[in-house]
């Protein structure tokens, strides 16, 4: 650390200091200006109409990117987001449904899903079989609303691979 | 101040200065007068030639002479040149679109479906921007592999050579053109800017701890939505062009700093030094000029009259056939080739298969090949294929003239057989790169699974 010397050295470290740190703050605020403080995004919580509306099997719900099934009265939602670079994955029928346990609960597989960014492959169930995926889809909470009996999807709330809703 | 200026001014005229009107033609011959407001394609004497680049300002960053050996069509293949009009190019291409284009996620589609359909020769303005985008990234890469192929990033005989800094510049600038032609190609805001958005952020987020925040910053909030297309849009056309704009004209400047192409320094190391004949000089001070005699000097080859010629016109004509040569070619292919828009931006469908611009796709196989499973512990391809293995790239890229250990008689040539391990490498990387993207290109069909070229792809529904 250098002494300061004089007076005419103390005024030039001091205008120097305080170039440096308007600048630096000028490029700090401008920088900061670009964080966004408050979020448009569409909400995470969306009523995805009532349940008679879901024929059995799937239903693609393209504005949430979600895939719903529904067997028999009991729902469950599983993400279309690619876990690898987020792309929508698409939902092909297999031939011949088999019933599987997952996680300790039995689940009838109907489809599989395929990304065509990255060629990431998942079974029935979410898991990821093959391709660059990660890991598996994310499953979502799924509720009735009170008010007008609609289904309520929460895409902030992910839930375990047994997670069934089941319709009174 | 000014009383020193008029004393300096006034003093060197003396019985020199004639008056009345002989005056004009007198003055022209003066020293460092230069009576010819354009410089001439064909000047008469050497005096003339070094008149032309002392007086005018597009050729002030040439030197007076240039080494015949640097202007070898077949040592740099003027790439370099052919980059500098490409970036010209699309300066100018680029402003009518600025006028053309509007940045709304509403209406961005729109315009450029009206520059390609409505607008008089709107397609053709297009299309020679694109093309340029494209050629550049091409052109800007062989520039690259040139220069580490003739190891013309070593310092030779000069002092205060700093070669090895204009290298990291030059990789800047290539990083820089390829970021320029992502935030581009983003702006129609059809199908392959979405999904191309959503893909190059995602890996941005796959960095650990930072990456949801940078994500958060490039997109302006957490779904691509206006504040995306506005930021990309202000790094396309201010920003990235800025900065571009200023490391070209420090990699010029560096150029003539270093002694010119690193061929110079090799003509200079390995040649004879011979005597120079002594010559009239003079020197400007600031009572007038002195002139005299230069002693007699052993110079290196470079000042040599036999391995030298007039920048101008030498120099100067065949940075206007490139120039040139490369703006007809690209204006004459852009009226042949027309510029592909996909289907406005549609968050709900993903194309199938989503393929990037082919210099992105040997990234695009990497991340789908490098998700690592270590027992129950995963790794996304996104990280190790997006993040890493290209920066470990580009840093490898950028210390390498510190880790080239090979001598200085090594640069300025190609293949020098002292490089010859280093090169061999260099090819093998650059032929890897070039398999996986011509693999990318005519071997990935639906679902990115692999299909030889000439098996067809199963049909698939275009939306379920």
């Amino acid at each position: 650390m250098r002494v300061i010397r004089n007076r005419r050295d103390f005024l030039l470290k001091l205008g120097t200091g305080a170039g440096i740190a308007a600048l630096g703050a000028q490029a700090g605020a401008s920088l900061r200006s670009l964080v966004p403080n408050v979020s448009y995004d569409a909400p995470t919580t969306v009523k995805i109409g009532p349940p008679a509306e879901y024929p059995d099997g799937l239903k693609f719900l393209p504005d949430q990117r979600l895939f719903v099934f529904r067997e028999g009265n009991t729902f469950h939602a599983i993400s279309a987001v690619c876990t690898h670079l987020g792309c929508t994955v698409r939902a092909e029928a297999l031939s011949q449904v088999e019933t599987r346990t997952v996680e300790g609960a039995p689940l009838r597989m109907t489809h599989k899903f395929m990304c065509p960014c990255h060629g990431s492959a998942y079974s029935g169930d979410g898991g990821n079989v093959s391709g660059p995926a990660p890991k598996p889809l994310a499953w979502f909470h799924l509720s009735v609303s009170p008010d007008d009996g609609q289904l309520i999807v929460d895409l902030a709330q992910e839930v375990g691979r047994d997670f069934r809703l089941t319709v009174g | 101040m000014s009383d020193l200026t008029s004393r300096a001014g006034a003093a060197p005229r003396g019985p020199a200065a004639p008056a009345g009107p002989a005056a004009p033609a007198a003055a022209a011959s003066a020293p460092g007068v230069h009576p010819r407001p354009l410089w001439s394609l064909r000047p008469e004497s050497d005096r003339a030639s070094g008149d032309a680049v002392v007086s005018n300002f597009l050729l002030h960053w040439f030197p007076a002479k240039a080494l015949k050996a640097s202007l070898d069509w077949n040592y740099s293949l003027w790439l370099g040149t052919i980059s500098a009009a490409l970036l010209l190019l699309l300066t100018l291409s680029g402003m009518p679109l600025l006028f053309l284009y509007v940045p709304s996620v509403e209406r961005a589609y729109q315009s450029i479906k009206d520059i390609e359909y409505v607008i008089t020769f709107g397609s053709w303005i297009r299309s020679v921007h694109r093309l340029a985008a494209h050629l550049m990234v091409a052109v800007v890469a062989l520039h690259l592999a040139r220069v580490f192929l003739t190891g013309a990033y070593k310092n030779g005989a000069g002092r205060g050579q700093r070669r090895e800094w204009n290298w990291v510049i030059g990789v800047a600038m290539l990083l820089l053109t390829l970021f320029l032609s992502f935030t581009g190609y983003l702006l129609p805001w059809d199908q392959l800017a979405y999904w191309a958005v959503t893909v190059g952020t995602n890996i941005a987020s796959s960095i650990p701890f930072a990456g949801a925040k940078i994500r958060e910053l490039l997109l302006g909030g957490r779904v691509i939505e206006q504040p995306t297309l506005i930021r990309f849009y202000v790094l396309h056309i201010v920003a990235l062009p800025g900065l571009l704009g200023v490391l070209f004209v420090y990699h010029m400047w560096r150029i003539r700093k270093d002694g010119g192409l690193a061929r110079a320094d090799r003509e200079a190391l390995l040649r004879e030094r011979a005597e120079v004949a002594p010559a009239r000089t003079k020197t400007y001070t600031l009572l007038g000029i002195a002139r005299g005699t230069a002693p007699t000097i052993r110079a290196s080859s470079v000042e040599a009259a036999d391995v030298t010629v007039n920048a101008v016109p030498d120099l100067t004509r065949r940075a206007a056939i490139v120039n040139l040569g490369t703006i007809a070619l690209l204006s004459i292919l852009a009226v042949f080739i027309r510029s592909p828009l996909e289907e406005p931006a549609n968050a709900l469908v993903t194309p199938n298969p989503a393929k990037a611009p082919w210099y992105f796709l040997w990234l695009q196989e990497i991340v789908t090949d490098t998700t690592l499973h270590i027992g129950s512990f995963t790794i996304n391809g996104a990280l190790i294929g997006g993040v890493i293995l290209p920066g470990l790239l580009v840093t490898l890229l950028t210390v390498w003239p510190w880790l080239d250990r090979s001598p200085a008689g090594a640069a300025g040539v190609w293949f020098g057989r002292d490089r010859r391990t280093q090169n061999l490498v260099f090819v093998l990387l650059a032929l890897g790169v070039i398999a996986l993207t011509l693999v990318g290109t005519f071997c990935r069909g639906p679902y990115w699974h692999f299909y030889w070229p000439w098996q067809a792809w199963p049909e698939i529904p275009g939306r379920i």
